[in-house]
């Protein structure tokens, strides 16, 4: 009875999480009158990837051309998905190279060394990302606009790093404290210097945990909106988040076509997610505490 | 080995993260304060010095105290909502069941999904006309009229609400996770022999074992809610009406539809403070060992 309980709210939690996915998933691949029939009949169509091909090719779906469609409208608006996406993750690829390579020394200095300000400094990166970016908009403007990088992906590359670097900082530390010192007592003793203790053990050591951390960094960047709206500038370097919150407000989308967009929009951070539990918040929360 | 030496040049491996970081927090802040003490209008080539002029502005106006009406209801209700379901899935997260990996990695997407699908998936649920939820419904014969999910005020406020906790709980859930996972398993078992029922158990080993937690969480999540924008915003642009402009969106409206910086800067800066006070306060409830350094 126990058991089938826990089963049951597992089902339902399951539901909860990937549900409004899954339902995006099947309205993409029937028509829209499918899902408006009444009384429904929502298997009786045929599966159709015609949004799909619209997205990528631009040939307008047969069934927009038939009468009775509920939302028979279609906008070119979709066809910018592909190339949002392809936007989003190379700004986001490049935020993971920086949150990598300077991420990690300097979570390593707040693992392992000890000076001055350490806790000051720590605290300083940590709680920066909790003022809130939102009021700081303009002032990120007028610094982008002054290195002359305004709607360059290298303003979003600079500004989604220091967005996410806090979080890459706290993790990495957190992880760099688990390796057990003696390894690096031993080379220190044996005369290697800090720099080459980094590099040739603590680096090979934890490659994947700093490789996964790095993931979540591009996951986060992929993600954002705000930032992406105000430095973007024009059609042709917009990220995903800015196509998508366009095509939200916009009227002329059917639900077929917006729901085709946000399948393919969500690809890179579902294809990604597990490696981030697994690798990152499995490996934060202690191994093996269960509850029966 | 523990050295108690201090080591040399720490800052060639701070730098690098400390100086952009530092850059993008401090000079936008002092920016924002800055402008909010003058007189900044667009069109306007002079930009005078007015004192609080703009503080005072911003207070006496109407939209601006519904706005903070509106965000501190929004952080009170959202903030026990996401901490409570949190507790529920991770509570459901630590005990054996099939498919229980799979689940895990499921249960971040609504965390880590961009805010801006997460609100064309939730229009699509939601919307009053067109929407899967009122279609549903309908159908099954449950409702006999469509229901304004976002048109009504009341409606449009618990709409928001649910949507923001659905893109909150699992971060709750990771860190109660971690927090139940510490608990030592031999309290439970003496409890047990003393005969203590399941609320008892909660109430003295469970709930003071993860109160710090609870605590971070409380605060963390309230300023979350108070500083979101990108969800909210594009469900209901704010609408119907001002039902659900928060502070965030407020702050946008000043500046860039009302073409005013100095009052959305003060309306930034307000924000500013009270972020402040929330961190200041996150840092006195956070264990230690989490600060401690070394």
């Amino acid at each position: 009875m126990r058991r089938l309980l826990v089963h049951l709210a597992a089902l339902l939690l399951f539901l909860l999480c990937a549900g409004p996915i899954g339902l995006s998933l099947f309205a993409s691949v029937v028509p829209d009158q499918a899902i408006f029939s009444f009384p429904p009949n929502w298997f009786g169509y045929s599966a159709t990837s015609d949004n799909y091909r619209y997205i990528f090719t631009g040939r307008i779906p047969a069934t927009y051309l038939t009468a009775g469609a509920n939302r028979n409208m279609i906008s070119d608006a979709a066809r910018q998905v592909p190339a949002g996406m392809l936007n989003s993750m190379l700004v986001a690829l490049g935020v993971m190279a920086v949150n990598i390579i300077l991420g990690a020394p300097a979570a390593y200095a707040f693992a392992r060394l000890r000076f001055r300000g350490q806790t000051a400094t720590f605290l300083a990166i940590v709680m920066s990302r909790l003022v809130p970016a939102v009021a700081l908009i303009t002032p990120f403007y007028l610094l982008i606009q002054a290195m002359q990088l305004l709607g360059t992906k290298a303003a979003l590359i600079i500004v989604h790093s220091v967005l996410t670097l806090p979080f890459t900082v706290l993790i990495l530390t957190i992880f760099f404290r688990r390796i057990p010192r003696d390894i690096e007592d031993a080379a220190l003793l044996d005369g290697c210097s800090r720099t080459q203790v980094f590099l040739r053990i603590v680096l090979p050591l934890s490659r994947t945990s700093i490789f996964a951390t790095g993931i979540f960094a591009f996951i986060l960047s992929y993600a954002e909106f705000l930032f992406a709206l105000v430095l973007s500038g024009d059609a042709a370097n917009r990220p995903l988040s800015v196509v998508m919150a366009a095509l939200a407000r916009n009227t002329d989308v059917s639900w077929g076509l917006l729901n085709a967009s946000v399948c393919l929009a969500v690809i890179p951070t579902v294809a990604l997610i597990g490696i981030v539990w697994r690798f990152v918040v499995e490996a934060l929360l202690e191994r093996g505490a269960e509850f029966s | 080995m523990t050295t108690r030496t201090y080591d040399r040049y720490p800052m060639a491996w701070l730098l690098p993260v400390l100086v952009p970081v530092l850059l993008f927090t401090l000079y936008p802040v002092a920016q924002v304060l800055y402008t909010s003490l003058h007189q900044v209008i667009v069109i306007m080539p002079v930009e005078p010095f007015v004192g609080l002029e703009n503080y005072r502005q911003v207070v006496l106006s109407p939209g601006f105290r519904e706005a903070l009406v509106n965000s501190v209801v929004f952080a009170l209700v959202t903030a026990p909502l996401t901490i409570i379901i949190g507790f529920g899935v991770a509570r459901l997260l630590l005990m054996r069941f099939f498919g229980r990996g799979l689940l895990r990695a499921v249960v971040i997407l609504p965390w880590v999904l961009p805010g801006a699908i997460s609100a064309v998936v939730w229009m699509w649920i939601l919307h009053p006309s067109w929407g899967i939820l009122n279609l549903g419904l309908y159908h099954l014969g449950i409702i006999d009229r469509y229901i304004p999910w976002l048109t009504d005020p009341q409606l449009a406020r618990l709409s928001v609400v649910l949507a923001f906790v659905w893109t909150q709980f699992p971060f709750a859930s990771i860190l109660l996770m971690a927090a139940l996972g510490g608990i030592d398993r031999g309290l439970y078992e003496a409890a047990l022999v003393d005969g203590a029922n399941a609320w008892q158990r909660f109430r003295f080993i469970t709930f003071p074992s993860i109160k710090p937690v609870v605590v971070v969480l409380a605060i963390y999540q309230s300023l979350v809610a108070l500083t979101s924008y990108d969800l909210v915003y594009a469900l209901t642009a704010g609408g119907p009406g001002t039902a659900t402009t928060l502070l965030s969106f407020q702050i946008w409206k000043e500046s860039f539809s009302m073409m005013n910086f100095g009052t959305g800067s003060a309306v930034g800066f307000i924000l500013v403070i009270l972020s402040l006070a929330f961190m200041a306060a996150i840092i006195k409830a956070l264990p230690a060992a989490i600060i401690r350094s070394g």
